[in-house]
């Protein structure tokens, strides 16, 4: 007999008796937990169903009329001289605008940021009074300052860069806010004991400690920022929004589709940008 | 006596965290608090510090007791002991040199703080020497989070020194760092209180470290003191006293 056949090939039993039972301890109310809110997530899709008419065979029945949107929609008009130049300079019109609307609202949103973080504001009153105004400028949907500075600048891209610096400091102050009470309060408190002052322990522990992840705000901020300035363009702030709407409003869907192509170019070419950046940047 | 405490004591919703600590530490004297966790070591350094505020007892500082002091002088007197931290608490993407800096910043006019371009050259030569004194000056323009987590503490020891605290309270200054590390802190520790005079409070979770690098260790169980010896004089039944109730409950839960 080899040495091997004397080795069992299987265990039968385990290594030695159980000396514990397991009996999971009951917890009979997270059962009940469990249904109620599966019930109220499943009556609140009805109702939202009930409250947006949302009707699937409608669509199913409709599909010839968007058949014939997409036919008129092809080819894409190339032609230079009347699709492509115009829609490349009103591209670039609309990244100025995303790239202003982002930059000129960092002082604002730096400062109502600081002020609306718990661990950096000087004042209850003054945090709550910060919130307060952080919530007011996200609240206004940038297409309404739009609209409001479209009357006191006219119409064009400068009054939607305004609109953008007025909703992006509210944005872009409540996530620089939230991420400023995320981070480690350590380095903070370490310098409160070595007789810091305020601004001091924010400027030397609070700040640096955020620059990476203000920075990844920033650029998901002027990723969004350009994409709604293409909105912007819908009401009068120039850019290439504002073609998109003259061809759908003169029944130039090839242009439409020529000016759209262009717009995912530019999403592409600012996302994987600032991707780019967040990778060196964690690096 | 650079650092008196007496008295000292503090609860916490009703649970008592200290009940009556009294210690002193002379200058060039390093001093270990030994005790399971809970017996109210990190409490006793974090009231002495001001940061948990005690219920009563009295510190005083080079025999002033704090409490006879107001606003700006309690702020000069409280800046002559500087905290070392467990989690060390430096800013990881800024330089060795200016988390340094950054001990100084009570001498620092609040407008040329604000960033490191801006410190005064003097207290960047200030900053550097007291890297030298920890042996990493060569490091000094290395961001800390490059740096092993053994000489982000001797950064840290830097920043105290450049605090030109007379008195370091160090929280579990080498738990969370390898035995070698942990070795070349308290060595540092020792050296600058040694030669420098300076009073160091440190809170250990290793005896034999305390009983190694500490002139004396004082036990705490359950918010008051068991002992305050010389190192020389802390026997195993000293130290089986104070972890007594944590050996307990290991001896239940591991008995075959």
């Amino acid at each position: 007999m080899t040495p091997q056949a004397l080795l069992p090939t299987t265990r039968r039993e385990p290594a030695r008796p159980s000396r514990v039972a397991l009996v999971r301890p009951k917890k009979p109310l997270r059962w009940l937990t469990t249904a109620a809110v599966a019930a109220a997530v499943v009556g609140l899709h009805a109702l939202a169903i009930e409250g947006t008419d949302f009707k699937p065979e409608l669509l199913v029945d409709g599909w010839k009329g968007m058949a014939a949107f997409v036919a008129d929609a092809f080819p894409p008009d190339l032609s230079w001289e009347r699709t492509l130049k115009p829609g490349l300079e009103a591209t670039l019109v609309t990244l100025w605008i995303g790239l202003l609307g982002t930059t000129l609202s960092v002082p604002s949103a730096l400062l109502l940021a600081a002020l609306a973080a718990r661990n950096t504001s000087p004042h209850r009153l003054v945090y709550q009074a910060a919130r307060a105004v952080l919530s007011f400028f996200r609240a206004v949907p940038d297409i309404v300052f739009a609209l409001i500075f479209v009357t006191a600048v006219g119409l064009g891209p400068f009054a939607g860069v305004l609109a953008l610096i007025c909703h992006n400091t509210g944005v872009m102050g409540k996530l620089w806010a939230e991420s400023m009470e995320e981070i480690d309060a350590g380095p903070q408190e370490a310098l409160r004991t070595a007789g810091a002052n305020r601004i001091q322990q924010v400027a030397n522990a609070t700040l640096p400690m955020v620059v990476p992840q203000f920075v990844g705000l920033l650029l998901y901020r002027f990723d969004v920022n350009v994409r709604s300035s293409l909105v912007l363009g819908l009401v009068g702030a120039g850019g290439i929004g504002l073609l998109i709407n003259q061809s759908i409003k003169s029944f130039r869907f090839d242009s439409m589709l020529t000016h759209i192509l262009i717009v995912l170019v530019l999403i592409i070419v600012v996302d994987q940008f600032s991707a780019w950046i967040r990778r060196r940047l964690a690096a | 006596m650079a650092l008196s405490v007496q008295g000292l004591r503090k609860s916490f919703a009703g649970r008592n965290v200290l009940t009556g600590v009294d210690f002193t530490v002379s200058a060039g004297e390093v001093v270990a608090f030994l005790g399971a966790n809970g017996s109210g070591k990190s409490t006793t350094l974090r009231c002495v510090m001001g940061i948990t505020p005690p219920d009563a007892g009295s510190i005083s500082i080079d025999g002033t007791p704090l409490d006879s002091l107001h606003s700006g002088d309690l702020q000069r007197a409280r800046q002559r002991m500087a905290m070392i931290f467990q989690k060390i608490h430096l800013v990881p993407r800024r330089t060795a040199l200016d988390n340094v800096c950054s001990g100084a910043l009570a001498r620092i006019p609040t407008i040329r703080s604000l960033t490191p371009l801006l410190f005064p050259a003097e207290v960047q030569q200030e900053a550097l020497d007291c890297l030298d004194r920890v042996g990493l000056a060569d490091r000094a323009f290395d961001r800390v989070g490059r740096l092993s987590g053994g000489q982000q503490q001797r950064v840290a020891v830097a920043r105290a020194l450049c605090q030109r605290a007379d008195v370091v309270l160090a929280d579990e200054p080498v738990s969370a760092l390898d035995p070698h590390a942990a070795e070349h802190v308290m060595a540092l520790l020792r050296e600058l209180a040694h030669t420098e005079g300076l009073a160091v409070a440190a809170v250990l979770h290793q005896p034999e470290l305390a009983l190694r690098y500490a002139d004396r260790s004082i036990g705490l169980l359950q918010g008051s003191m068991t002992f305050d010896l010389p190192s020389t004089e802390v026997t195993a039944k000293h130290l089986d006293t104070l972890y007594a109730p944590d050996r307990g409950v290991s001896d239940r839960n591991f008995a075959a």
